[in-house]
């Protein structure tokens, strides 16, 4: 019998065969190997065989039988490799975004990973996604993220993109992330706020597949019974795939894909593998979800930290003040009263002293105890300016009336104060008890120690504040002498020694309302305070005397 | 002749405060604590009585409480060691308010003012 294919020798020259190709030289001298990898599917060997099985002889049909289930057992071999294959890929993708989302705690990065993960082609290839957050106050399913092309002309771009640059799973998240998540949000943004769904509405498709915790493919949606019309109009297909999200049995969320662009079919393998995704996805979402809160709840802890710091050291200053306040409270009752039992029985002596000759040691007394009683009073001040009270006032009032406070004083002096009311000028936001000591103390000071002068004050409106100037033209004050006024318990030759003016600086200065003192080489001193008028309003620049 | 209570609990600011105010014609009586005072009260009629407001254990403020409360017809001037009292709203009860001093000047005026109001107030029968 004459037989048409190769099978049968030993060793064969290229070209005897046409299944065997350059590459494929090794076969040439191996017949085991030649008649089972190339053989069996080749034309001439079926000819062989055909007349193999006309020849009649009795093994001809058992060897016919042996081949063809030889040929059904191969096919049926490669593809269980193919599919083996598949599923090697499947592993290693999976382990990849496994790998990415295990080390992941920020919930961006998350998203990003696993919506690439399901629109990449080296992942499961879907044309677009979308995802949905479960909100737990309001108990709904809302709308956050969509991934994909919306037209076949952008989609084209993208894939183009993609293949060109190769990358792996997690360089597209970065790179999703980096530079298109919040065009992407900002794309579906019309489709993703009216993806809303509540978690009471149980008929939903999408609240259903949530509570079968199982996915669902939803083929023929624009007609399907459980598919509300306006959903699937929304989505603008008929067939998309929906993925709960589910971790520890708690809802995260949904993901809903669909091949809006190649409508290849989505098959149950797509379903299968997606369904092994979801989960680690769904994990990692709430994980870092959590680590989210963590971080507020510890900003939270950080700052209530902070604020407990700052609460027990402002109890510690209270404390401090309370004592100051006790002991100047002692002062007070302590030595105001023998001050005033002094001083009062030495005036009441004075009336009866007209010709007594200790009559210049009883002015004196009184004297001494005047002064005493103006330090008491000054150091009362001080104790009252630690807790200051503001309020809204109308500084042409509370300057009249300080001036009347201490017009018996100007008298004696003969001294004069000027001051015109400016109309129309807004309240002033200040502790009024303090300002009125304030412009006392400075008219005072500038008046002491001298017979007559007069002292002008003046007030106007610059923007937010009131500007208050008070001013003695003919008074002229060495730098040493202004320095020396502006230090507690400081002496001059002329204005007298005390807190006052130290006092008055340290009031306004500790309350950020800037207090300055201008007294040039030639003569005048102004002194000028500068008040809000707003409550807002902070006033921190510190001016001091020059 | 006005009549005057003075309460203080330092017998040397009652001695003094004796001294001046009857040297400006008034007819004064003194007491160191609450229980003296509301013992000279019901002794007698006063036209004005001024009241010291830390009083050792005791407090001014209670007693012009009481004061306000049964002889609202009788103004009470506060004179205390304390200005800041002068904000506390208890002590607006009061007809006046003066910071003890050494001068009396002021204590003197605040007293001829109140008195002159309540006359002026009984003039028109208020």
């Amino acid at each position: 019998m004459e037989w048409e294919c190769c099978w049968n020798r030993s060793v064969i020259e290229l070209g005897d065969c046409p299944n065997i190709l350059e590459g494929d030289e090794d076969l040439l001298d191996s017949p085991r190997r030649r008649i089972l990898e190339k053989c069996s599917d080749c034309e001439r060997f079926r000819r062989d065989l055909d007349h193999f099985q006309d020849s009649g002889h009795p093994l001809a049909p058992v060897f016919s039988l042996v081949h063809s289930e030889y040929q059904r057992q191969r096919l049926h071999i490669q593809s269980l490799i193919s599919f083996l294959d598949n599923k090697t890929l499947e592993i290693r993708f999976l382990h990849e975004l496994g790998s990415v989302l295990q080390s992941s705690v920020d919930l961006e990065e998350v998203l990003s990973v696993a919506l690439t993960a399901i629109t990449a082609g080296k992942g499961f290839g879907m044309n677009r996604a979308f995802l949905l957050m479960t909100e737990r106050e309001h108990a709904v399913l809302r709308g956050y993220l969509g991934i994909g092309p919306r037209n076949l002309e952008e989609a084209s771009h993208i894939w183009q993109e993609v293949s060109s640059q190769d990358m792996d799973l997690q360089t597209l998240a970065q790179n999703f992330r980096q530079n298109k998540l919040s065009a992407e949000r900002a794309k579906f943004h019309d489709i993703l706020e009216r993806l809303t769904v509540p978690l009471s509405a149980t008929g939903h498709i999408v609240v259903k597949a949530l509570d079968s915790k199982k996915p669902m493919l939803v083929e023929d949606a624009f007609h399907h019974p459980d598919v509300d019309p306006s959903f699937a109009a929304l989505l603008g297909v008929d067939t998309f795939l929906l993925m709960p999200l589910i971790s520890r049995n708690r809802r995260v969320g949904m993901i809903i894909a669909d091949n809006c662009i190649t409508h290849r079919r989505i098959t149950d393998e797509d379903m299968h593998s997606m369904e092994t995704f979801a989960f680690p996805v769904a994990f990692a979402i709430e994980r870092a979800a959590l680590y989210d809160r963590l971080q507020v709840e510890l900003n939270r802890v950080t700052e209530a930290g902070v604020k407990l710091k700052e609460q027990q050291e402002l109890i510690v200053r209270m404390e401090k003040m309370a004592l100051v306040g006790r002991i100047t409270s002692s002062i007070a009752h302590s030595i105001r009263n023998p001050l005033m039992i002094i001083g009062g029985f030495a005036r009441s002596m004075l009336k009866n002293s007209e010709n007594d000759p200790r009559r210049d040691f009883i002015e004196s007394i009184i004297t001494e105890t005047r002064q005493l009683e103006g330090v008491l009073d000054e150091i009362l001040n001080y104790s009252d300016s630690l807790y200051p009270t503001r309020d809204y006032w109308d500084i042409n009032q509370l300057i009249e009336s300080a001036v009347r406070d201490i017009q018996d004083r100007l008298v004696a002096s003969g001294a004069e104060c000027r001051f015109s009311p400016q109309p129309g000028l807004p309240l002033v936001y200040v502790d009024y008890k303090q300002v009125s000591y304030c412009v006392r103390t400075i008219v005072s000071s500038d008046i002491d120690g001298r017979d007559g002068g007069a002292v002008t004050i003046r007030v106007h409106q610059q923007d937010d504040t009131i500007h208050l100037h008070i001013e003695d033209p003919r008074r002229i004050v060495s730098a040493d002498e202004l320095e020396a006024l502006l230090t507690p318990f400081g002496i001059t030759h002329d204005m007298g020694s005390g807190l006052g003016l130290a006092l008055c600086r340290t009031m306004l200065e500790k309350h950020g309302l800037p207090f300055l003192v201008v007294a040039p080489p030639q003569g005048g001193i102004t002194y000028r305070i500068i008040l809000p008028t707003r409550k807002e309003e902070d006033h921190h620049e510190q001016t001091t005397g020059s | 002749m006005n009549r005057l209570l003075v309460v203080d609990d330092e017998a040397n600011i009652r001695l003094l405060y004796a001294e001046e105010l009857k040297d400006e014609g008034y007819d004064v009586v003194t007491a160191g604590s609450i229980a003296e005072a509301t013992e000279k009260l019901q002794g007698g009629s006063f036209d004005l009585a001024v009241l010291d407001i830390k009083l050792k254990n005791e407090s001014g403020i209670e007693l012009l409480q009481k004061l306000v409360k049964e002889r609202h017809e009788m103004p009470v001037i506060l004179c205390s060691a304390f200005s800041c009292y002068k904000d506390d709203f208890s002590a607006w009860l009061a007809d006046g308010y003066v910071v003890k001093s050494g001068d009396l000047s002021e204590l003197k005026q605040e007293i001829a003012r109140v008195l002159a109001k309540k006359a002026q107030k009984a003039k028109v029968g208020l």
